[in-house]
């Protein structure tokens, strides 16, 4: 079945690769059916992918989980010491300060930004039209040193520093095989506001059925998925601000 | 086993679909992958503004279009900047903000308007409908040159006027007022009034949008001369969208007009601002109208107001004030009592092209200058200047041999410097030196001493800078008894000797040779230049205004280049077109330009490039601009310059001449060429040229030099400031065997593990530029036949016994791909504890010698081998270097050991605290190995407290953590202190092992034999190569 499966998505790649005249719905057509199908990505509830994020000596194992309701959560491993680098429980966002240790709660716009853009999982191209994204075809460009279709994604428009901006990032699909290998967003704040953030993906790899990049390199860091497990069991506890704190908070006001 | 099957046959699919025996020929971005060029800046002088453009609701958006440096866009009111257009031509007329959505709709029209000699060009209309993240040209506009203006119907964005002033060197029909309805779809020229005429200004009025304002100006510029007037210079008047125009000339003098600035009161339309440049000199300056441009009346004709009108015609006017006029000019002049009295703007930079007021406070002013963008916060009396835009405009470059190597150059406009090409924490502003003043062109190191060579404009001053002692010497030829007038380029040439440190060479129309570095000179050639003297009178040029700047003068020599194989040969280029080569040190000259076919006559010789490769062999690049031909030119002779062949391919943009060439010292078919659109590059003599933009804007390159040890090609950018192409060793071993092997790696030669740890604060770099370095890193430098984007490919380097080292990230690109690594491997485990031990996060160095890089794709593995060597300026002996590796790798292991030994207390704990938790058998000894593991575990970790100020005491792992990190980051030898530290922390350790060891024999043994006889399992402990494996 599997073998199967492989050689479909040889023939598939083959099969559209010489197509010339595209919309940005074939494209992003031809990526979830390379990937997997449209229908098995609708069924996925959920990801844990476990990896690291590798620097020049230093291997930080990083654990993180995103669910279809756009709970999410980032935890690295320093020195045996767990802690989450972000979550976010559909409702608050927070994160671990590094210096106490202890938890902190986002602020209003960020945690407000996230809501307004949870249905990013598994990707926010799928049943963008639904989640009120919309999608361009820009044609192609070369990244990579490769040729791309460059499509253009604007998600719900979020707040920066208190003023409304739209949500916009580009995406390359190699014209090859039509998965992404690079995504490019717009740096909402600070003095990078408005450069580009750039991230790369290659290593795709199969996971029930479905592709997935492996190697993700974010504005120049890289990380390695070591597994990615779909469907991964989630208490919801996991993703809220622990209370524990939250009365520790209390009790010293 | 699957995977490796999906990407054997995606490989097989793929594989037949290209013919093998096809020549690959790669392009741009596909052949450099991820060779990315590194901009430095400075910042420090910035660079000319052209245009600034507010957002009309947002006062934290401001947008500068710039002469030479492309579009900037602040997001935080002025405070910093970030580039937007450096896919396009960085040459920029007008940035203008669609009323209707400015956030979105972003228009461009490129081509500086301040119509100086040393312009760049632009090339055409371009739109954003994306706040600047994409670009799109708007076609119609591909001649425009130059775009003034464009003007948007507020209340309907699909109308819009275009103002192209257009070509500078030559006659246009591209050119005049042109108007669209449909968005920019199609367009029409509604005000054409001749081939030498274009509009300077074209504004709306702000309450009536039929109500337009343009004025036209008659303008040329040559090599050798400007023309400003005539009789098709004027003011005109649309009542209906632009259907018909009058002249509104009621008060003006008769007679020709020069350029015309005109601008209208954001509130109140009836009152006009114009500048104006006459015959009559007493009604240059300012007029106003009070009625809408019925009528005008003269206000004031002051320096300020009548200063260079081609290069300073623009008035602002208080969005709120009428009464408050702005106008550009040498220092900037503002009124507030309606344009009858002005002062003068706050001190900056001079040459003020632009300004804008902040949309809701008239005390705040930008300023757009030859020296970038300034903010006022009272009214225009003080100004500061925006530190983060690398926009300096370098006429020449050239670098030393210092490590790092400096970068020396000169600047329209903004003097003379050098700089490093890293410096610690990054190129800063205060890196730079000042070594000559006014505009600046050719800085030259000497060849041995600590000496500059710096000039001003045409050899006004040259200065023999000596910056050990800080004496400057001014040393430029002088004429002699018997001489002619001597005819210097603005730009004026020198050099070097490759042979002599001390001979320094300068070129009038004759060549000067100095042997003792500018104390006296013997001129070695007659006038080499074409000597025409209808070209020679620049007293007269400016047209109605005066303007003998000495930018024009013509027939001089612009290049000189000596053999650096033969002292004797020497080569020459004028700027009207001449090129002559002496092989007897200036006895005898030819001229060889007769042979340069193709060449139009009388073409600027921009640059000679003597060659290494041979000692007839050179090559010369030809700049037609000041002609009107933009077309590329580049001639190779390998004869002495009897015969020259073309080395220019349809590859180059057609617009995109050329000013600077090149060449490899080592493969003779690698060059690089400096075009007005960016840099080119050739690895096969010129047969196909590719563009290079990664990280690098199609900015006019005007100089490019190549650092021989680095192998870095310097850039002199005129607009971007100095950009750098880092080790392009790589290029040279492209041909077509490489290029058709799946991976290929490239040779490298031994990298020094640099030693250096000196310290780099980083003060004001929160609004500052700052110039990335260079890498010290190792190189791991491959091409990929092809984008690996399924399956996994990993990089790993290893030592020759083929034991880990680390693993690295490798590029995925298609083309070159780069991966650096700076010689450390892993770092230690640490023992777990409550806080973090930052000692932990260092990585020892390795030991010189060779690595294996590992890579592996696919099913495939490709090795290559590298080496690495210590720094030759090591403080340490070979000796104290091994003695401090071993010292290291003994405390790591120390500090890993220290790891599992807190491990095991862990797990037995974790052990203890089930069997307390159930209550049951065992209770009592449980708690015994708790408590006595619990205070032993207490002396070895920190068990509370946080990162910051709430920290614990240090314990064992945190000395010990600390001295393996200072031990392993020294570089200087492991001497007194270390060691007695090391002996104590060793000690200590010993001592808590045996207190270990002995709680294991006493209340370790009882708790494991209750556990055994109870059947509660045993203490989970993994052997120590299972808890130190890190994958």
């Amino acid at each position: 079945m599997k073998t199967l499966r492989t050689l479909f998505i040889a023939i598939i790649l083959m099969a559209v690769a010489p197509m010339t005249a595209q919309t940005a719905d074939e494209i992003l057509n031809n990526y979830f059916e390379n990937t997997g199908g449209i229908s098995a990505w609708n069924a996925l509830e959920g990801t844990k992918m476990i990896g690291s994020a590798n620097a020049q000596g230093m291997e930080i194992p990083i654990e993180m989980y995103q669910m279809k309701d756009g709970k999410q959560l980032l935890k690295i491993n320093i020195q045996g010491q767990e802690m989450t680098q972000y979550s976010f429980d559909g409702e608050t966002m927070w994160t671990t300060n590094f210096m106490t240790m202890l938890p902190e709660k986002s602020d209003a716009e960020t945690t407000d930004n996230m809501k307004k853009n949870v249905g990013d999982f598994p990707s926010p191209f799928l049943n963008y039209k639904e989640k009120g994204y919309t999608v361009e075809y820009l044609g192609k460009e070369t990244k990579e040193g490769t040729e791309t279709f460059k499509m253009k994604l604007t998600q719900k428009p979020v707040m920066v520093d208190g003023v409304e901006e739209p949500t916009v990032s580009f995406y390359y699909f190699e014209t090859e095989n039509y998965v992404p290998i690079m995504s490019e967003s717009q740096i909402p704040s600070g003095p990078q506001k408005g450069q580009m953030s750039v991230s790369n993906f290659s290593d795709y790899q199969e996971v029930g059925g479905l592709y997935f990049p492996f190697s993700i390199s974010m504005s120049g860091q890289g990380i390695t998925m070591k597994e990615i497990v779909l469907n991964p069991e989630a208490d919801a506890t996991m993703f809220a601000f622990p209370t524990a704190v939250e009365e520790k908070i209390e009790d010293k006001k | 086993m699957k995977k490796i099957f999906i990407f054997f046959l995606l490989a097989l699919t793929f594989s037949f679909t290209g013919n093998a025996q096809e020549e690959i020929s790669l392009k741009g971005k596909q052949l450099f992958g991820d060779m990315r060029a590194r901009q430095i800046g400075p910042a420090l002088m910035s660079g000319r503004i052209n245009d600034l453009e507010s957002h009309p609701t947002n006062p934290r958006i401001i947008y500068a279009g710039t002469a030479g440096g492309g579009v900037w866009k602040s997001n935080d009111g002025g405070a910093t900047f970030a580039p937007i257009f450096d896919e396009h031509v960085q040459s920029i007329g007008v940035v203008t903000l669609d009323p209707t959505n400015p956030d979105q709709n972003i228009w461009v029209g490129t081509g500086e308007t301040w119509t100086r000699n040393s312009v760049s060009i632009g090339d055409g209309l371009f739109k954003s409908i994306d706040g600047g993240a994409n670009f799109e040209e708007v076609p119609g506009f591909e001649n425009s040159e130059r775009i003034t203006s464009v003007v948007i119907n507020p209340k309907n964005n699909q109308e819009i006027y275009v103002g192209v002033l257009g070509a500078l060197w030559g006659d246009s029909t591209d050119r005049g007022v042109y108007k669209t309805t449909d968005g920019g779809a199609s367009w029409n020229n509604i005000l054409y009034v001749g081939p030498s005429t274009g509009a300077s200004d074209v504004i709306m009025d702000p309450t009536n949008p039929n109500i337009l304002y343009a004025s036209m100006w008659q303008f040329r510029r040559s090599g050798w001369g400007f023309n400003s007037g005539g009789i098709n210079s004027a003011l005109y008047k649309s009542t209906n969208g632009g259907a018909s125009w009058d002249k509104i000339h009621t008060g003006f003098p008769t007679g020709q007009l020069g350029r015309i600035a005109v601008a209208v009161a954001p509130s109140d339309a009836s009152i006009l601002y114009a500048v104006l440049e006459t015959e009559d000199k007493s009604k240059n300056g300012l007029w106003k109208s009070l009625n809408a441009g019925k009528s005008w009346e003269h206000l004031n004709n002051d320096f300020g107001l009548v200063v260079r009108p081609f290069y300073f015609s623009r008035i602002v006017i208080d969005p709120k004030n009428p009464d408050i006029v702005l106008k550009g000019g040498l220092n900037g002049s503002i009124s507030r009592d309606g344009g009858a009295t002005f002062k003068n703007l706050g001190n900056m930079h001079s040459d003020i092209h632009d300004l804008a007021f902040h949309i809701n406070d008239s005390d705040m002013i930008f300023s757009g200058t030859d020296g970038g963008v300034y903010r006022s916060w009272n009214g225009g009396t003080t100004f500061e200047i925006v530190e983060n835009l690398p926009l300096s405009q370098f006429y020449h470059i050239s670098v030393d041999d210092a490590v790092p190597y400096n970068v020396y150059g000169g600047l329209q406009d903004n003097g003379s410097w050098y700089g490093p090409s890293s410096s610690p924490g990054g190129v800063n502003a205060r890196d730079w030196n000042s070594v000559g003043y006014g505009d600046g062109f050719r800085v030259l190191k000497h060849p041995t001493k600590n000496i500059v060579y710096s000039e001003m404009q045409g050899a006004e001053n040259v200065w023999r800078y000596d910056i050990d002692r800080n004496r400057t010497k001014t040393i430029q030829p002088l004429p002699k008894k018997g001489d002619p007038e001597l005819r210097f380029n603005w730009n004026a040439p020198m050099a070097v000797s490759n042979h002599q440190p001390d001979r320094f060479y300068m070129a009038s129309q004759f060549l000067h040779v100095s042997e003792n570095m500018g104390d006296s000179w013997t001129i070695i050639s007659p006038d080499l230049t074409t000597n025409d003297k209808q070209k020679q009178d620049q007293s007269k040029s400016g047209g109605l205004s005066v303007d003998n700047s000495g930018a024009e003068n013509h027939t001089t020599i612009f290049t000189i280049a000596e053999s650096p194989l033969d002292e004797k040969i020497i080569w020459i280029g004028t700027d009207d077109g001449n090129v002559q080569v002496t092989t007897n040190a200036g006895e005898s000259w030819s001229n060889v330009t007769a042979n340069l076919t193709g060449i139009p006559a009388n073409t600027w010789v921009y640059h000679i490039e003597a060659s290494i490769h041979g000692k007839g062999t050179a090559y010369a690049v030809f700049d037609g601009h000041t002609m009107g031909d933009m077309k590329p030119y580049a001639m190779k002779t390998t004869d002495y310059g009897k015969t020259w062949s073309s080395i220019i391919s349809k590859d180059i943009q057609e617009n995109a001449f050329v000013r600077n060439i090149q060449e490899d010292y080592v493969n003779e078919d690698l060059l690089f060429l400096g075009t007005e659109m960016g840099l080119y590059v050739t690895i096969d003599g010129g047969k196909g040229w590719s563009h290079f933009t990664n990280n690098m804007p199609p900015v006019a390159v005007h100089f490019i030099d190549m650092q021989k040890r680095t192998n870095d090609i310097v850039m002199g950018t005129h607009g971007r400031g100095v950009i750098i192409l880092d080790d392009i060793s790589p290029l040279r071993e492209l041909n077509q065997d490489v290029l058709s092997k799946k991976v290929h790696f490239f040779k490298t030669n031994p990298f020094t593990m640099l030693e250096e740890s000196g310290f780099a604060g980083s003060f004001g770099a929160e609004t500052q530029f700052v110039g990335p370095n260079k890498s010290t890193a190792a190189r791991i430098i491959y091409y990929l036949k092809k984008r690996h984007t399924f399956g996994k490919m990993t990089m790993e380097l290893q030592d020759m016994q083929g034991n880990k080292v680390l693993s690295l990230n490798p590029g995925k690109s298609k083309g070159i791909n780069i991966v650096d690594w700076n010689f450390n491997t892993a770092n230690p485990k640490m023992a777990a504890a409550k806080t973090l031990s930052f000692g932990g996060f260092t990585s020892p160095r390795v030991p010189q010698g060779q690595y294996k890089v590992v890579l592996k794709k696919g099913k495939q593995t490709f090795e290559h081998i590298i080496e690495t060597k210590y720094d030759s300026n090591s403080l340490t002996s070979l000796e104290e270097r091994k003695e401090q590796e071993a010292l290291t790798q003994t405390m790591f292991n120390m500090v890993e050991d220290l790891a599992y030994l807190v491990y095991k207390i862990g797990q037995i704990q974790q052990k203890a605290n089930q069997v307390i938790a159930a209550k049951g058998k065992a209770t009592k000894e449980a708690q015994k190995i708790l408590t006595t593991t619990e205070a032993l575990r207490k002396d070895l970790v920190i068990t509370s407290g946080d990162n910051y100020v709430a920290t614990a005491e240090p314990e064992l792992r945190e000395r010990m953590g600390a001295l393996y990190s200072n031990i392993a980051t020294s570089y200087d030898r492991v001497d007194g202190s270390l060691k007695s530290n090391f002996e104590l922390i060793n000690e200590e350790y010993e001592r808590e092992k045996a207190r270990f060891q002995k709680i294991m024999a006493k209340e370790g043994k009882k708790f494991m034999k209750v556990l055994e006889k109870n059947n509660l399992g045993m203490p989970s402990i993994k052997t120590k190569k299972e808890f130190l494996t890190k994958d």
